[in-house]
């Protein structure tokens, strides 16, 4: 009667370990470190040391104090500019992709994926010199007869953290949005073909309402990635590329003040899990078994 | 020839996929307003042609003609086909009113129109109350009926359709073929099925055309194909046949002999010119259904059989024996009878005497 039983002993005594691991980990390395940031936002601190009584004065400075939330909503444009910017550069990547055969088709997409495997650092770097006074962006507009002289536009400011920001994040877009356009079934394009569809037509009204999905995850991936970043906008945003990454940063560094720095991430973690909500509401596709 | 003109016409058309042909220079002409079922195993290239027809591959040569005129280079969206396809390819971010009117929207239809037109096309497929269903929430069956919805709503001059009941279940795939055809008839648009299942091709077609390995090997009515095979090919494939391997002998009017291990047997040749010329001493069959196959009396005239009851099949109004023929002990017959409430008159390891009417018996050459 027992007989599955013998057939996979190993499997039984292991499986409660494995069960219970796989929900420990995430429990005491994301849930945990969070409820204590949650548990830290309403304390305070005093001359240096922190004080471990309730308090909502984190939150009230937050709100009322007129630094934080300008810093807070620009942060969120810029990162919603970055969200856009780059899928509107991923989409025909991913696209052009899809219409590539066989094995060019993920040799370039490993390609376009290397960078993801560079030092973040590096990278930054790299863009920097890019975009500097006399970097390559500079000198190509120049001798192209563009600009008179190198343009300060994208050194050290906003701008600089937009492109940066966008250059580093994109393969983060194309990947999801490949993957959707992937997955659309050829046939769906030769019935609205056969049925008397233009090829704009076609993309229009099958392709790009299919791939949304995956615009949706690209969208909320970028956003999220961009707004935790705060070594970006240090590296390559100056004095006036000031932003709540920054600030959150500067909380838990040179002004050391923990439980601020703990209230204004729970804030930021605010807009994180309403972005990633966002995200997965929009990214099943409708009423659709695909 | 006929009274019925042919809509589309295909002309030595042929078809590689690189260096592997799959069709070779098919002749096929299609009639306006009939119901045409391509039959043939998987491999044959009768899902090609429809695919060419369809415009969804261009051919390798050869043409297609609609009203007389070569549409072999015409873009898929301009020829005035719609497909089913086989697993129905209905578009899941529309509804089924999306799904239907789709054809008529990306031709700017005046939005009242094509409301007017998907509920007409929705009442046909007895679809009405599903409009604003999405094709996720539909069963098999009902998915079929919008995809036809979907495919007559443009008017085509053609409808191909792609296997569209092999993924139903029998019964599902019964009331489906009935339905098609009711439909055929209602909207007396020229139907083109494609189907591997040979009693569907026989229950719904008017004529059907016989594929295998990239050839048309016979087009008729059901009827035809039935009782006239013109070739081995359509006698195996084309349901239960006793084939008899022989050489043919002489002709007596609309009958002919064959000599076989069996002995002579006579049959008929009426209406098939190519059998009475063909050489005396010429390898054939002698073909007949196990429907025609009877147990002898004395008396019987006709061609005589005999041999030994091997095995007996009820299948439930009728049923079928297997015969081991006497004179060649590899030789099957097939024989199927009226089921009895008292069972069957033949036992297994029984001796029996069999015989066929000449006019029921066949002859193909190999």
């Amino acid at each position: 009667m027992k007989s599955a039983g013998l057939a996979r002993p190993v499997a039984i005594r292991w499986s409660p370990l494995v069960t219970a691991l796989a929900f420990a980990l995430p429990v005491v390395f994301v849930l945990v470190p969070l409820a204590i940031f949650l548990v830290y936002s309403f304390f305070s601190v005093d001359q240096g040391q922190i004080v471990y009584v309730p308090t909502l004065a984190n939150y009230l400075r937050f709100f009322t104090d007129p630094v934080f939330l300008p810093v807070f909503w620009r942060t969120i444009v810029l990162c919603l500019s970055v969200a856009v910017i780059s899928i509107l550069l991923a989409y025909p990547t991913a696209y052009f992709l899809t219409t590539l055969r066989g094995r060019w088709r993920y040799a370039l997409l490993m390609l376009l994926m290397v960078p993801l495997l560079m030092s973040y650092v590096i990278k930054i770097y790299a863009i920097r010199s890019i975009l500097g006074l006399n970097g390559f962006l500079n000198k190509a507009l120049v001798g192209l007869g563009i600009l008179a002289e190198p343009s300060t536009l994208f050194v050290f400011n906003m701008n600089a953290i937009l492109l940066t920001l966008t250059l580093l994040l994109i393969p983060f877009a194309i990947l999801p949005i490949f993957l959707a356009l992937e997955r659309i079934p050829q046939v769906l394009l030769r019935a609205s073909d056969d049925l008397g569809a233009s090829s704009l037509q076609t993309f229009l009204r099958i392709t790009l309402p299919l791939s949304m999905p995956g615009v949706a995850s690209a969208a909320s991936f970028v956003f999220v990635l961009a707004i935790g970043d705060f070594l970006t906008p240090q590296m390559v945003g100056g004095i006036s590329g000031f932003t709540f990454g920054r600030i959150l940063y500067s909380q838990f560094g040179t002004a050391y003040n923990w439980p601020f720095g703990a209230a204004l991430s729970v804030a930021l973690a605010v807009v994180v899990i309403v972005a990633i909500l966002l995200g997965e509401r929009f990214g099943r596709n409708r009423g659709a078994s695909l | 020839m006929n009274q019925t003109s042919d809509l589309l016409t295909l002309r030595s058309v042929s078809k590689s996929y690189g260096t592997v042909p799959v069709l070779y220079d098919i002749d096929l002409a299609i009639r306006d307003g009939e119901f045409l079922t391509v039959l043939g195993p998987s491999g044959s290239g009768k899902t090609t042609v429809l695919r060419l027809i369809g415009g969804l591959e261009p051919l390798t040569s050869g043409e297609i003609r609609l009203d007389g005129q070569d549409i072999s280079g015409m873009p898929i969206n301009r020829r005035p086909f719609n497909t089913v396809f086989q697993d129905y390819a209905l578009f899941p971010h529309l509804t089924v009113a999306g799904n239907v009117g789709y054809g008529l929207s990306v031709r700017h239809v005046a939005r009242k129109e094509i409301a007017r037109r998907v509920a007409e096309a929705l009442e046909l497929v007895q679809l009405g109350r599903f409009a604003d269903r999405f094709p996720a929430q539909l069963s098999g069956g009902q998915r079929q009926r919008v995809a036809l919805a979907r495919a007559l709503i443009c008017q085509p001059r053609l409808v191909l359709l792609d296997e569209p009941l092999a993924a139903l279940d029998l019964e599902l795939r019964r009331q489906m073929q009935d339905f098609l055809k009711s439909i055929q008839r209602e909207v007396k648009t020229t139907f083109l099925f494609v189907t591997h299942d040979q009693e569907e091709a026989i229950g719904m077609a008017d004529r059907i055309c016989v594929m295998q390995a990239g050839h048309i090997r016979q087009l008729g009515s059901p009827h035809e194909l039935y009782y006239k095979p013109n070739c081995e090919f359509v006698a195996r494939f084309f349901g239960e046949n006793n084939l008899v391997a022989g050489t043919l002998g002489e002709t007596q009017g609309e009958f002919r002999a064959i000599e076989t291990a069996l002995g002579r047997l006579v049959c008929s040749v009426a209406g098939q010119p190519h059998l009475k010329a063909a050489a005396t001493g010429a390898s054939g069959f002698a073909a007949f259904r196990p429907e025609a196959l009877r147990l002898a009396g004395d008396s019987d005239a006709g061609n005589r059989l005999s041999g030994i009851v091997a095995d007996l099949a009820f299948a439930g109004s009728s049923t079928v024996a297997t015969i081991t023929a006497a004179g060649d002990a590899a030789q099957r017959l097939r024989l199927r009878f009226p089921s009895r409430v008292d069972g069957s008159a033949l036992r297994t390891g029984e001796t029996v005497a069999l015989s066929f009417a000449p006019h029921e018996g066949h002859l193909v050459l190999a």
